[in-house]
């Protein structure tokens, strides 16, 4: 369910890391959680952001929530594409609903995320 | 007794009204039209067309409602105008009736205190009259402020009066100050398809509303496309043939082709006697008042946008009353603890009473609810679903200290937070309070639970 090349963030991120790249997006889980996304407010390219700082946020007709970075570093890619189709997160959240490409600054911290066994694990305890 | 009543604004003809039901003589002077800037170039006109705006926006998503369209629509903004003029000449109409049906005399001209018992017009036909009275209660009201470094024009820089007089839509505008005047007129314009920019001094718009009130209504701005300048000062106008183009001290420029300044008010007190009769006034020019809405000048009482302050209608009328009976030997102080307030954007805003920013800097410890319009089933059923509700109340006591609405009919909404202002009340006295369901009015009861965690409709955080 979860792609296992990926890595997660316990905000129900995945992170898809290549070098000092990591492509972000939601999981699976939190699009169906949120439900029909009917807007996205990105963040900036070219901005610095904080592990765990708030980059921008994603309303569906549910609720609105904030996207927040996983790791340290700065924003060198967003995907435009879901300004005019946010639906695409709900359609195909791993592929075409990416949201953004951090170049980190510091890729050790990428080892603290979980794996796709540890998210999937993770995730049945928070339905718990 | 004699009372005369210089402006027949919302708090001119209400004073009026109240001074005659009371036994008054009154005598009601207006230079312009009855019913003051609120029914002429305020609050009705612009309210008229924004329905307009409203109704057109919504029925571009008639599908969505399973009506069928054959055929496009179009906004038809002659048409628009037309249909304010014509509520306007209705309500004044109902105004001069009121009037007349209370005996009060309506001398159209403009007034000039004399003495702090008589009052010269230049009445409208050219002659003059003279009005004998003990009492006096000014109520001149206020205009556009205009900026120097922007003059209105009438054609390419506009004031809030002019954009009520256009004859077409323009393709784009400028507009400077993101107050709720220039909000309000950034909403209309956006929603019929004009292109708008606001530029904003300050760091967000509608400065004066709770800070979550302003990030949510700037995110609704930019889903519209409309486009925001924020904390930045415009330095020079160019007016050109084909449009307007004002520039940034840092050498930027932003290009429309009309511009709207909306900045503020000035207030109405030049040539209506106020030196001759030797009323004090503020540093902004206001009329000062004490807490019965006296001048310092005995029998001269002032009510309204010309003593600063709120500068609203509603508040106009209620000091209006309040002065009539005070003129009329009453001893009666108004009250400001709950003054509601509403920005009519789409989606609309209205607050009462504290701000969270202002709980800080006077130190108030408060409890805060939240409560997002799309988590109820009204919001869905109408297809509104942007919005949010926000309680503020007192840490120990519990007693509701202010509540922020940005939504569908937040106008409408704000009236029961403001009698629990008003009177006191807790946030507890709301949730005891049963609210018919499916209805918007919910979201203030479930915002009022969510104070204390306890709102049925909020779900439980997936992203922080």
């Amino acid at each position: 369910m979860n792609p296992e090349d990926l890595k997660y963030h316990k905000e129900h991120l995945w992170v898809k890391i290549a070098g000092k790249k990591a492509t972000i997006g939601v999981t699976d889980y939190a699009q169906d959680a949120l439900g029909d996304i009917v807007y996205i407010d990105l963040p900036e390219p070219d901005t610095d952001v904080e592990a765990n700082g708030e980059i921008g946020e994603i309303e569906s007709t549910k609720a609105t929530s904030s996207i927040i970075s996983p790791v340290n570093g700065r924003i060198i890619k967003v995907n435009e594409d879901l300004s005019e189709s946010p639906e695409l997160i709900n359609d195909d959240p791993y592929g075409k609903g990416w949201i953004a490409v951090i170049e980190t600054t510091d890729a050790s911290e990428l080892d603290d995320l979980m794996d796709s066994a540890e998210y999937t694990k993770y995730v049945e305890e928070e339905a718990k | 007794m004699r009372l005369a009543i210089l402006g027949a604004g919302p708090g001119g003809y209400a004073a009026a009204i109240k001074a005659a039901r009371s036994g008054a003589q009154v005598t009601l002077i207006e230079a312009e039209e009855v019913g003051g800037v609120c029914l002429n170039l305020g609050c009705v006109p612009t309210k008229v067309l924004i329905a307009s705006s409203v109704l057109f926006a919504k029925a571009l998503r008639l599908e969505d409602f399973g009506i069928e369209v054959k055929g496009g629509i179009t906004p038809n903004f002659p048409r628009m105008i037309e249909r304010k003029n014509k509520i306007v000449t209705i309500q004044q109409k109902g105004i001069r009736n009121l009037l007349k049906g209370h005996g009060i005399t309506l001398t159209e001209g403009r007034g000039t205190l004399t003495s702090p018992g008589e009052i010269r017009v230049a009445l409208k036909n050219g002659s003059q009259d003279i009005v004998k009275t003990d009492g006096t209660i000014i109520a001149t009201g206020s205009r556009p402020l205009q900026v120097q470094a922007f003059p209105f024009d009438g054609e390419r820089i506009l004031s809030s009066n002019d954009a009520l007089q256009m004859e077409e839509l323009p393709k784009s505008l400028l507009i400077l100050g993101a107050g709720f005047i220039g909000c309000e007129f950034a909403s209309f314009f956006r929603d019929l398809g004009v292109e708008v920019t606001v530029i904003e001094m300050l760091p967000r718009v509608v400065a004066g509303e709770d800070i979550e009130i302003s990030a949510l209504l700037e995110r609704e701005f930019k889903k519209k496309g409309i486009k925001l300048l924020t904390g930045v000062k415009a330095d020079k106008v160019d007016v050109r043939d084909d449009g307007i183009r004002v520039s940034f001290p840092d050498g930027k420029e932003v290009s429309g082709e009309k511009m709207l300044v909306a900045v503020g008010r000035a207030v109405n007190t030049e040539g209506i006697g106020l030196e001759t009769v030797g009323v004090d006034r503020g540093s902004k020019g206001e009329i000062l008042v004490d807490e019965k809405l006296q001048t310092n000048v005995p029998g001269i009482f002032a009510i309204g946008d010309v003593i600063g302050g709120f500068m609203l209608a509603h508040v106009a009328s209620k000091e209006g009353k309040v002065a009539a009976q005070n003129a009329m030997g009453g001893n009666t102080t108004m009250d400001y603890t709950s003054v509601p307030s509403a920005i009519f954007t789409s989606p609309e805003i209205a607050s009462v009473g504290l701000r969270e920013q202002q709980a800080l800097e006077k130190d108030i410890k408060v409890k805060t609810g939240h409560l997002q319009f799309r988590s109820l089933g009204k919001a869905h059923i109408i297809g509104e679903i942007e919005g949010l509700v926000k309680v503020i109340s007192d840490a120990s006591s519990d007693k509701v200290l202010g509540v922020h609405i940005i939504g569908p009919h937040a106008s409408e909404l704000i009236h029961e937070a403001a009698l629990a202002i008003q009177k006191g009340l807790k946030t507890r006295d709301i949730t005891d309070t049963i609210h018919v369901h499916p209805t918007l009015s919910e979201v203030i009861l479930e915002a009022a639970e969510d104070v204390h965690g306890e709102a049925t409709h909020v779900p439980k955080k997936l992203l922080t």
